[in-house]
């Protein structure tokens, strides 16, 4: 088997490395794959750069399952995805979910939406210890929540001048899982984190996909909940709790505020943004209010959820 | 409708028994009751698995589990004096097993209520009958109420929720 130096001599003669990298086949031991490491699978050659790295707003979580890697061959970016099963507690809001981390779900959703720029894209392949290392294109982009806190306009204009756009590319998107969901899948992790604005096309792209979790009475419950908060999220150009109401000057008369129009999930999210916003729609807000304290029905299919929202976009409404 | 022809929605929960419980001791007097246990399987999700065969096995277990329980509901209606004879059984299996059934219906696992009533309207009862869990409002939209859908979809029926 050539070394790393001859890989890359072969194919990115540019490239420089170090001289200890190993090639490996085998990808069970993820923990010692490092930095200058080859990857070999399916006959292609994956030059390993580094762990991937989650960064929230008070953590940061290195990923070490998860490599970031250019495909000699190609000279592409990718993610390597590889074997760790996991099983932990998702705290989402005042619930607990036991959820498990899914090589083969993901592996079998990568297939399903191949061609479906949608979603992010990828396959897998079998290393050769057997396990399913999933391959995926690297999206370059910004989160949501990201894309439209960061325009530069304050929340009425960015409401009459952005949100109908973003809106409907949102729409899109919610139909995306919609169709996931009328192939009996789940997306498992719909949160702000997940779902892209791609740079160059502008398309809205689903990300990460391995989540698996109990399929209890409502198996698309925890989806359609991730839709309604990135809703809230994408028509209030951020989430609000009264704390960061504060913290962003936004003028709101907190009194006003009763616990009905808080999330019936993440309890200190504020779903009737009507409140904090009066020229929204009540149509529109009427959607955001499913997910509140004060809803008695909840939406039952991501396509009822989907085609409220699209009578939203009707200015007469 | 035939209000004393009564479909008994169970799982292999605790607020199924309680469900079994009270139905035994309403209709225990009455001689015209029928009384169907049906059991829609749910079985645990490949996903959960590294494998078919760690998943079969956990199915298997689920399934035995589903199975003793809708024995032991008919021995406590027995017990109550339901009579064996006014007691029958239906237990749906799920459509995505690792099992070769043959059952001509089974279970998509989308929503066991619209599947209790699609039970309920071809069976012709008039009364379903569910145990409750009592969940908070975030445990119901994320997790479901059976019973809760029911009451808000079943048409043409009587609804027994025992909680």
């Amino acid at each position: 088997m050539p070394s790393v130096k001859e890989l890359v001599k072969q194919y990115q003669p540019d490239l420089h490395v170090r001289d200890y990298g190993r090639v490996v086949v085998d990808t069970s031991e993820f923990m010692s794959i490092d930095s200058g490491d080859v990857i070999a699978i399916d006959g292609k050659h994956y030059l390993v750069f580094r762990d991937a790295v989650e960064r929230g707003f008070t953590y940061t979580d290195t990923k070490y399952w998860v490599k970031k890697c250019k495909e000699l061959e190609t000279g592409d970016a990718k993610l390597l995805k590889l074997v760790f099963h996991e099983s932990f507690y998702l705290e989402y809001g005042c619930v607990k979910i036991k959820c498990f981390r899914s090589p083969r779900k993901e592996a079998r959703m990568l297939d399903l939406v191949h061609g479906d720029t949608r979603f992010m894209q990828g396959h897998s392949a079998r290393d050769s210890a057997g396990n399913q290392v999933r391959i995926i294109d690297i999206i370059q982009g910004k989160r949501i929540d990201q894309v439209v806190a960061n325009i530069p306009t304050d929340h009425e204009t960015y409401f009459h001048d952005h949100y109908p756009a973003i809106l409907d590319r949102f729409i899109g998107a919610c139909e995306a899982i919609a169709y996931l969901h009328d192939k009996g899948e789940r997306h498992g992790d719909i949160n702000l984190d997940h779902l892209m604005k791609e740079h160059a096309t502008g398309a809205y792209r689903w990300i990460d996909f391995d989540y698996a979790y109990e399929a209890y009475a409502n198996p698309f419950a925890l989806d359609l909940f991730g839709l309604g908060r990135i809703l809230a999220c994408i028509t209030g150009k951020w989430l609000y709790s009264p704390q960061t109401l504060l913290e962003l000057e936004i003028k709101a008369d907190i009194s006003q505020l009763d616990n009905e129009d808080f999330s019936c999930v993440h309890k200190n999210e504020i779903m009737n943004l009507k409140k904090l916003f009066p020229y929204i729609p009540t149509r529109l807000n009427n959607v955001l209010l499913h997910f509140s304290e004060k809803s008695e029905v909840f939406y039952d299919t991501a396509w009822e959820f989907t085609e409220e929202l699209r009578t939203c976009q009707d200015p007469d409404q | 409708m035939d209000f004393k022809k009564i479909l008994l929605a169970v799982d292999e929960s605790e607020n199924a028994m309680r469900a079994v419980d009270y139905v035994g001791r309403i209709v225990s007097d009455g001689t015209s009751f029928q009384v169907q246990l049906l059991c829609i399987e749910r079985l645990p999700h490949r996903d959960l698995y590294p494998d078919e065969d760690t998943w079969k096995k956990a199915c298997e277990v689920a399934r035995s589990d589903m199975k003793a329980f809708m024995n032991k509901a008919r021995d406590r209606l027995v017990k109550l004096d339901v009579p064996d004879s006014a007691i029958s059984e239906q237990y749906v299996t799920s459509c995505i097993s690792p099992f070769t059934d043959t059952a001509p219906k089974c279970s998509r696992g989308t929503s066991v209520a619209h599947e209790i009533l699609e039970a309920l309207k071809a069976g012709g009862f008039g009364t379903v009958v569910v145990g409750r869990r009592g969940v908070s409002k975030a445990e119901e939209f994320l997790f479901g109420s059976v019973s809760n859908k029911i009451i808000h979809s079943a048409k043409d029926c009587t609804v027994w929720v025992v909680s």
